[in-house]
């Protein structure tokens, strides 16, 4: 097995994950200043039970993303 | 071996052409090599020049741990002023000064109330201050100042510490403490890089990684509509699930805070007495290198980055009513708990919440009640 330390550092992108209460509807959206889990957002747009946000992480941007 | 830089040297002025200027250079490059040759014969010529580089080497890290702390007190500042603080600057300089003395330790008795006292007295004294400024500051602008306080204070302390060691080996001149401090000073520019990282992080309000446990403990409080403070900072809420009383703990998001767990769980099992049949803690730990972020691992115990008063309590609480103590850890490095929760550790958070309620299924019955504790920073995470 190969071992190798990764030491390279990739830029990361915060976003919000959003969540139906009462149906499996999910939308990702950019992490904008005031959002905290599990704050309500709105209505759901598939059966309009409540929207709350349901986690905040970061992901790593891919090469091509991180070049723009 | 010296014939044949001789042998060098001639060919190079044989072949260097015949002009009095070239060849005055290389007589003076000759002498500095030979002098060089000679110098290093010279006992301590060798070690001072190797001070010398280990030094510039330790200085360049120095230089990047300031620049972290500079970035990070005019971070603060910029903060202060825009929530219309009175002389930001003198706030900053107090709190990066700032310390607490270890209690007596020679003398173990009572020496976790000893500390307690000290630790509260002393995150109560810089709320105090804070409030003194901004009389109606709210919650979640004083837990960002408390961070950025924290943040500049142990940012100074490394840059401080760097710093004495770099000088103290320059004024002994020795080579030893230069060689310790050249192999360490690159990991606490990391640290203090984190440190940097994480000031901007709880200056957003995005949860870091360390907000597991709370992330959790959220998950099933936010089912809950009748929740209560049991001590300061958390919050509590109790819910019946498939016949069992579970009582969730966690610190009062979404501000930057841990809150004061150890001394929640022991008011909540001091009222509820030998009914509480198991104490759950969630919490982010450290992972070796090698190890996968966001890997589960469940043991016994406490798990809970305190310093010892708040473990402590629930240690005693549980001993005295003989209560199982879980732990239920994810795994991440410094910088992971400390910066942005990564994905790995959010997808983890659903994972342990079903870890936990097979935990519960497994370990206790119906009737039992049952404490879960979400520990860690609520930053961004609310109940």
């Amino acid at each position: 097995m190969a071992i190798s330390s990764d030491s390279s550092k990739q830029p990361l992108i915060t976003k919000t994950l959003i969540k139906c209460m009462s149906c499996d509807y999910s939308i990702e959206r950019d992490f904008q200043e005031g959002d905290f889990v599990p704050k309500l957002v709105g209505t759901c747009p598939k059966d309009g039970g409540k929207l709350y946000i349901a986690g905040i992480y970061a992901i790593k941007l891919q090469p091509q993303q991180a070049k723009r | 071996m010296l014939f044949d830089i001789f042998n060098i040297v001639a060919m190079a002025q044989g072949l260097g052409g015949s002009s009095s200027s070239e060849f005055l250079l290389t007589t003076i490059l000759y002498i500095v090599f030979m002098g060089f040759i000679v110098a290093s014969f010279f006992p301590g010529f060798q070690q001072k020049m190797q001070i010398g580089f280990l030094s510039r080497d330790v200085e360049k890290n120095l230089y990047m741990i300031e620049g972290y702390l500079k970035d990070s007190k005019s971070m603060a500042e910029k903060l202060l002023k825009d929530k219309n603080f009175p002389e930001p600057q003198q706030f900053i300089n107090k709190v990066m000064e700032r310390f607490v003395i270890d209690p007596v330790n020679i003398e173990p008795t009572d020496i976790i109330s000893r500390m307690k006292l000290l630790l509260r007295a002393n995150e109560d004294t810089v709320r105090e201050m804070i409030t003194k400024y901004s009389p109606n500051i709210d919650p979640m602008t004083r837990s960002q100042i408390e961070i950025s306080a924290e943040v500049v204070n142990a940012l100074n302390m490394i840059f401080k510490i760097i710093r004495h060691y770099l000088l103290m080996a320059k004024k002994l001149n020795s080579i030893m403490i230069m060689y310790q401090l050249q192999m360490v000073a690159p990991i606490y520019v990391k640290l203090a890089e984190a440190y940097a990282r994480a000031q901007k992080v709880f200056l957003q309000g995005i949860p870091v990684g360390d907000g597991l446990g709370p992330l959790v403990a959220s998950r099933f409080l936010m089912n809950i509509n009748d929740k209560w403070v049991p001590s300061k900072d958390i919050i509590a809420g109790t819910m019946e699930f498939e016949g069992r009383r579970l009582i969730v703990v966690k610190a009062e998001g979404p501000m930057a805070t841990v809150g004061t767990p150890g001394e929640a769980v022991q008011n909540i099992i001091e009222k509820e007495g030998s009914k509480v049949s198991r104490i759950i803690t969630v919490d982010a730990a450290l992972k070796l290198e090698g190890e996968d972020t966001g890997s589960i691992a469940e043991g016994m115990g406490v798990a809970m980055g305190d310093p010892g008063p708040e473990k402590i309590a629930i240690e005693r609480v549980a001993t005295k009513y003989n209560i199982p103590i879980d732990a239920v850890i994810v795994k991440m490095s410094m910088e992971e708990a400390i910066t942005e929760m990564r994905k790995e550790v959010y997808d983890s958070a659903d994972k342990v919440v079903n870890y936990v309620k097979d935990l519960i299924r497994e370990r206790t019955k119906p009737g039992d009640s049952v404490v879960l504790v979400g520990v860690g920073n609520t930053a961004g995470i609310a109940q």
